[in-house]
């Protein structure tokens, strides 16, 4: 009997002593956002939505090697010796046609593998991630324009 | 009614008596901590058998491992236990740099550290808002979020991500951490010790809480370690047994921290209060070992010149184990001197603690099966991999 009303006498009190941090909490400020309206801003190294600047890449394959997935899809023929491509924007010279650039963001894990090793950093992790799409194929990133030799 | 033959193909090992049955438990279940599905064989509201249903979220890791390069690996070891991601990627670079003999600078060693810690708080704050919620505590939910979420911004900060982080690499970590981190991890440390009182007042003193897990399906010491249970839940059942300080890895010999263990305070030693009680104490020791790291952090590099290049490890094997925030995960790492593993196994800590399951849980009462796999803190991307 004793110990029956103890208990009860246990559980009120502890209850209270919970009820103590929830109401010292009712004064605080709210912790949460109102996302859509709100945003957070994101560090310079947030990995999301890959991007790559395709007047700067020279077609030399590393990012499609270094991903565990396989998401880079790229095609680069050689160029011809008479044909000058050009420079990218840190002046390492073009040599390769980049015709395919295609970046997968359905199957990419976002691990950012493909970023380090780009000798001209032009494939870089962008801070984008929202990116709702209504057809599935629209999540195939096509860099290399059509007719546009780069 | 199931015929025997179907009985057998859910585990079940005899015929069920005239009163019993058999109830599905998950793969989709709010207190599963994933997709498992559990078949228990009930009589009335008590359980007579349970079996656990794994491989719901088998992704093929360690033949994944097998055809893609080391460092490639790191990502998807990321994926086993996505909330202590850093302490897994941790073990993998480990391997890899005992195999290769590389020297890792002390910054990064550090940084794995401090990071590794601070996942270790993450995992065991999720482990401890979702253990209310499971049990029907609402409150202590929203509080643990939203100091994991602090946590989860630092490691946003330094590596870019907030779940997946491929941070440690092989020969150190991805990148130095931004200017300011340690000072915002520090604040955050002197943030957060004082939390921990507050978790302690709203849930683990709390007397309806305490009736539903102590003398909870009890784990006796000598059957954790006869079915090699490790981490919390080990020492929930009284071992003093913690790999960083029975067989230190990293630089974890470097640091005073106490290993706390389960003393049957509010029961039977090894009972479900019991486990979730280390983890609390574990936050604390954690921040002590993150406190410390950051007095002595030095600066410097944080890679490892070998790191640099190709990475390919020459012909042999290597056993790495650490402590993760669920126990000691082992990674065995057989190398044929090419750029990719030739083998990889992993030892889960989760697939030991949910295959002693069905011991403990044996003789309980349905509402306490959800008390049980709540306190072993299991994450099925692990045990299934």
């Amino acid at each position: 009997m004793k110990a029956y009303f103890q208990n009860i006498f246990e559980a009120v009190r502890s209850i209270l002593i919970g009820m103590k941090v929830t109401w010292r909490h009712l004064f605080t400020k709210p912790v949460t956002l109102q996302y859509p309206h709100e945003k957070l801003d994101y560090p310079e190294r947030t990995r999301g939505m890959l991007f790559c600047k395709i007047e700067d890449c020279i077609g030399c394959l590393q990012c499609a090697r270094a991903c565990p997935v396989n998401c880079i899809y790229i095609d680069a023929p050689k160029a011809p010796k008479e044909v000058d491509l050009g420079v990218t924007s840190d002046g390492t010279k073009k040599r390769l046609y980049v015709t395919q650039f295609d970046i997968d963001m359905t199957l990419c894990c976002y691990c950012g593998l493909c970023t380090e090793p780009c000798p001209t950093e032009c494939l870089i992790m962008t801070e984008a991630y929202e990116y709702t799409v209504y057809d599935r194929s629209d999540l195939l990133l096509r860099f290399a324009k059509k007719g546009v030799s780069y | 009614m199931l015929e025997t033959a179907d009985l057998l193909k859910e585990g079940i090992k005899e015929e069920l008596k005239s009163d019993e049955m058999l109830l599905n438990m998950g793969p989709q279940h709010p207190s599963t901590h994933g997709v498992l599905r559990l078949v228990l064989r009930t009589d009335g509201e008590v359980v007579k058998e349970a079996v656990p249903h794994i491989g719901y979220l088998h992704r093929c890791f360690e033949k994944h491992a097998e055809n893609v390069t080391y460092p490639q690996v790191i990502p998807y070891t990321d994926r086993m236990d996505y909330v202590g991601s850093m302490n897994n990627a941790l073990g993998y670079v480990i391997a890899v740099e005992k195999l290769m003999g590389i020297k890792v600078p002390e910054r990064a060693e550090y940084i794995r550290v401090i990071v590794a810690e601070l996942n270790r708080i993450a995992s065991h704050l999720l482990a401890f808002g979702t253990y209310g919620l499971d049990i029907g505590a609402f409150t202590p939910f929203m509080h643990a979020f939203r100091d994991r979420e602090k946590i989860l911004d630092l490691f946003e900060e330094a590596s870019g991500a907030r779940l997946l982080y491929n941070y440690p690499r092989i020969g150190g970590v991805a990148k130095d951490v931004p200017p300011g981190w340690l000072e915002k991890t520090r604040a955050f440390i002197d943030y957060f010790k004082p939390k921990i009182k507050e978790y302690n007042d709203l849930l683990t003193f709390n007397k309806i809480f305490i009736e539903r897990t102590a003398n909870v399906g009890v784990l006796p010491l000598d059957l954790a370690i006869s079915y090699g249970v490790t981490g919390p839940n080990l020492r929930g059942s009284g071992m003093k047994w913690d790999l960083r300080r029975n067989d230190p890895y990293s630089i974890y010999d470097r640091f005073e921290f106490d290993i706390p263990v389960g003393t049957g305070e509010m029961g039977t030693v090894g009972d479900c209060w019991d486990r979730y009680w280390v983890r609390i104490r574990e936050m604390g020791e954690s921040i002590k070992i993150i406190r410390q790291a950051l007095d002595q952090i030095p600066a410097g590099e944080v890679m490892a010149p070998e790191g640099l290049k190709a990475i390919k490890p020459p012909k042999g094997e290597v056993y790495v184990r650490t402590e993760t925030p669920r126990g000691e995960l082992g990674y065995y790492l057989i190398s044929d001197g090419s750029q990719q593993p030739y083998r990889l196994k992993v030892r889960s800590p989760c697939f030991t603690a949910m295959s002693v399951f069905h011991e403990i849980a044996r003789g309980g009462m349905i509402a306490d099966m959800v008390a049980i796999v709540g306190s072993l803190d299991i994450v099925l991307g692990e045990i299934d991999r």
